[in-house]
């Protein structure tokens, strides 16, 4: 499926980019049959990627910073769009940002979704986006040096830790509050999932009137440790371990965007057994969201009820793979472990026993006292909105868009079997379960569709050669969304530029509209509804975590702070 | 003034029910363990958990008061003085001064009023919002309470716990109805007093990580857990001497009062195993609707006044 063949999918955007603005365009290239890569000039980089978001249906999926002085003497800003549309495929936006005056136009005052991408490139690669409303740092904690930026390629090595610039926390929260507010903070660790977040709740008396958070507390440094470290196989491995519960989906990705770079074609069977995996961690995630949900509405019977059920996909997984998580099974080419008709059978077993007593739970859950009235209407994501920040996954569906990677993109083995894309109107945290739900069942079905008719034939290919400075987009659709990662080779049998993207990074900015209006204790439920992974959004870059300095700040205080906004009791 | 033996009944009653809180908690949490389908620990594991914390050091904050320091204190002498009153194993109150039912009541918002006061006096914005819900819950259940336990005092002729106690055990209200309905009222008002789900606004965890308990640690913390079990079991205590009396001792000798003894303790153990039931399928109702819970149980109390003067 990754064989170029004659049909140039994006032509047509192509064309259209071209007759809206005449001199844009300087380039184009496709990877793919479905990925094309447009270069334009810099100073025209808004105006392309705000036609081919909103007048060509497209959706950003990640903006890539990559340091490519040694190759061209410039730095690349890629804007990876998903097109979903009439044409569907990806269509990227190349800009080429210069040595010497690393700046380029914003994007995020046309096309607000690129305002975490963009904040990203500026700590990563030093890149500043003129026009850009938000001037915080997005990954970089307050402590690290003004003028380092890990990413680029003579900044620093992965090993090195440089020395805190300050003891203070600098960060200001945002509160466009029209009214006088109390703060309510949450965090830096979450009190419900135990995962660093720092929420900050502008509330009055309950209500909550704005919301402000802050990620990245757990850097991992791992696109950088790709970069200088790894080889193509091993990162196969560390992607795995972007994620505790969608590790898989990543590494399905990953793999993905080097045989999509290098033209490899991937074994039918081994497409399949990939389909397989990916739905099965899709099981035991959305089983781990329904549980939590029931735990947030305060219903921890449902809660006990949901894991042990769950316990079932976890023991499909451990026979699939040998691993509760369904780990290490990837390698670029194919996957390493075949599916044996014991475990078909058995698989099989498995799933028609989860078809019955999910049933029976959800059935449970949704007829317990209360918990309509804590789901319905509470953490509403309005469809507009989620049309400017291109959120993914259930919480997109939820609020009626109709995207789902796996149907408009199909990928791995998703082309072999019959799916469709389950939406909810509701637009609140009942609408985004409800989808999950469907998914879940969908999912037990895809499952048998490709144990079914598995195509016959090896698990892996090896015939291929490493290219230098080819580089494509990979993409899954993880329980959470879209997982999409963009790596280029490089020349030393290691990648040169491995971003990878998951899909909670997408889904963090929309989380404040959603808080605004609902009261503090639907905060936890309205934020898990995203089905947040802490760890993913956090996977950039190597930083040592600050140690926040305790200190208790009394409640007249946070008050007095919260009116004046002068003299910070927590400075 | 009581007699020698009913100062006794009385000193006996707290005592058996400060040391068998944390017991009927620990039953509380095995029942929870086997409708989630776990193992869980034993009925005890209450008590190790109040030792352990006695053991701990007790740290304050420091924007915290002084009536974050009493608390610990006030809550639990509060409701040992509401036990000493509450007819328990005799029909009569063993002290008759405690054991009317406004005192009564007054003490229960005594305990709460402190209870909410700490959490805003810790200086902790989740405390703040579980005291501000506690006292809402109050606002909502206690005119409840009043209204029901009016219709049966005015019913029995006598606002002390044992007379109307007295009354129910021997058929002597005016209105069989009124009295039913008046019960029913009284239950809810007293499950929503219990603080169990989906009643457990002021502590939800998952909301408001417990609330006004939030800053509190160490002995002050089992002081207050243990006040918190101590509650729940006075509460239902106080339901089965006022409406299901029946069985307890119509004087102060043994082998009336452990006859007494025995049917109390079933009673207590039948009505938290529905209490267990019922919290364990419920999910938390949304504090914004509590209101509408309440309207029910004032609604019922007020058809039971209705009836009362009805005469029905």
């Amino acid at each position: 499926m990754n064989v170029m063949s004659k049909i140039r999918v994006g032509a047509t955007h192509l064309a259209a980019l071209k007759a809206a603005l005449p001199h844009a365009v300087l380039d184009e290239a496709w990877q793919t049959d479905t990925q094309l890569t447009i270069t334009v000039k810099l100073n025209q980089l808004p105006e392309a990627v705000a036609y081919l978001y909103y007048q060509r249906e497209g959706w950003l999926s990640v903006v890539v910073g990559n340091d490519e002085r040694k190759l061209n003497g410039s730095f690349g800003l890629y804007y990876v769009l998903s097109m979903e549309g009439e044409e569907k495929g990806y269509v990227v936006v190349h800009a080429a940002v210069p040595e010497g005056k690393e700046e380029f136009p914003s994007v995020t005052p046309k096309v607000p979704a690129c305002v975490w991408g963009e904040r990203e490139v500026r700590d990563m690669f030093g890149l500043k986006p003129i026009g850009l409303p938000d001037e915080r740092r997005l990954v970089l904690p307050d402590d690290w040096p003004a003028d380092l930026h890990p990413l680029r390629k003579d900044a620093m090595d992965y090993r090195l830790r440089p020395d805190p610039v300050g003891d203070d926390e600098t960060y200001t929260f945002v509160n466009d509050s029209k009214q006088e507010t109390t703060v309510i903070p949450l965090g830096p660790l979450h009190i419900t999932s135990d995962e660093p977040g720092h929420f900050r709740l502008f509330v009055d008396g309950e209500d909550i009137i704005d919301a402000d958070y802050r990620m990245f507390y757990v850097h991992r440094g791992m696109e950088k440790i790709a970069e200088t470290r790894m080889g193509y196989d091993e990162v196969t491995f560390l992607a795995d371990r972007v994620c505790g519960i969608c590790g898989y989906a990543h590494s399905v990705a990953y793999t993905n965007s080097v045989e999509n770079a290098l033209g490899i074609v991937v074994p039918q069977r081994a497409q399949a057994i990939r389909t397989i995996l990916l739905e099965t961690e899709r099981l035991h995630s959305h089983l781990l969201n329904l549980g939590l949900a029931c735990h947030f509405v305060g219903f921890d019977t449902g809660f006990m009820q949901f894991f042990r059920v769950r316990e079932k996909s976890m023991t499909l997984a451990e026979m699939l793979t040998g691993s509760r998580k369904t780990y290490a099974i990837n390698l670029i080419g194919g996957v390493r472990r075949d599916i044996l008709g014991e475990q078909r059978t058995r698989t099989l077993q498995l799933i028609g026993e989860l078809r019955v007593e999910v049933g029976r739970l959800v059935e449970m859950l949704l007829s317990t006292a209360n918990v309509d009235g804590r789901v319905k209407g509470v953490g509403i994501l309005d469809p507009q909105i989620a049309r400017d920040y291109s959120p993914v996954g259930p919480l997109v569906r939820g609020s009626g868009h109709k995207r789902d990677t796996r149907v408009l993109h199909p990928f791995a083995g998703y082309g072999l079997v019959d799916l469709g894309i389950n939406v909810g109107e509701g637009c609140d945290v009942l609408s985004r379960t409800l989808v999950r739900v469907a998914e879940f069942f969908d999912s037990l079905s895809i499952i048998e569709q490709a144990l079914e008719n598995t195509p016959a034939g090896p698990i892996l290919t090896e015939d291929f050669t490493y290219q230098p400075y080819k580089f494509a987009l990979g993409f899954t659709e993880a329980p959470r969304g879209e997982d999409i990662h963009w790596s280029m080779t490089g020349d030393n049998q290691k990648l040169w530029r491995w971003r990878c993207r998951a899909s909670t990074y997408a889904n963090w900015p929309v989380l404040r509209y959603m808080l605004r209006g609902n009261t503090v204790s639907d905060a936890p439920l309205i934020v898990a509804s995203i089905d947040p992974c802490y760890s993913c959004t956090d996977r950039v870059t190597v930083v040592d975590v600050k140690k926040a300095t305790q200190k208790t700040v009394p409640y007249k205080e946070m008050e007095r702070y919260c009116r004046d906004r002068t003299d910070s009791p927590l400075k | 003034m009581p007699s020698f033996a009913q100062l006794l009944v009385a000193v006996v009653q707290v005592l058996v029910l400060v040391a068998a809180a944390p017991l009927v908690s620990g039953f509380m949490r095995v029942l929870r363990a086997k409708m989630h389908t776990r193992h869980g620990p034993g009925p005890l594991q209450d008590y190790r958990d109040l030792f352990k914390l006695m053991k701990r050091q007790d740290l304050r904050p420091p924007a915290s008061g002084f009536v974050f320091k009493i608390m610990p204190i006030v809550m639990p002498a509060a409701l040992m003085v509401v036990a000493m009153g509450t007819p328990i194993l005799t029909r009569a109150t063993p002290i008759p001064a405690i054991g009317d039912l406004i005192t009564t009541i007054y003490l229960f918002a005594l305990a709460r009023f402190f209870f909410a006061l700490s959490g805003i006096d810790s200086g902790s914005s989740f405390a703040g919002v579980g005291a501000s819900r506690e006292l809402t819950l109050g606002v909502l259940v206690e005119p409840v309470m009043l209204l029901s336990l009016f219709v049966a005092a005015l019913l029995a002729g006598s606002t002390n716990l044992g007379e109307i106690g007295a009354a129910v055990a021997d058929g002597r209200m005016h209105s069989a109805a009124a009295t039913l309905l008046a019960g029913c009222a009284f239950a809810f008002a007293c499950y929503v007093e219990l603080g169990k789900l989906p009643y457990d606004m002021a502590e939800a965890e998952q909301e408001l990580q417990e609330g006004p308990l939030t800053e509190y640690s160490g002995p002050s913390l089992a002081l207050i857990k243990w006040s918190m079990s101590l509650k729940q079991l006075l509460v239902v205590a106080w339901f089965i001497g006022v409406f299901l009396p029946f069985g307890n001792a119509a004087d102060t000798s043994l082998p009336a009062l452990a006859l007494a003894f025995v049917v109390f303790v079933v009673k207590v153990v039948a009505i938290f195993f529905a209490v267990g039931i019922v919290e364990n399928s419920v999910a938390r109702a949304r504090f914004r609707l509590t209101p509408r819970h309440s309207w029910l149980g004032v609604g019922v109390a007020s058809l039971a006044f209705v009836f009362y003067l009805a005469g029905l």
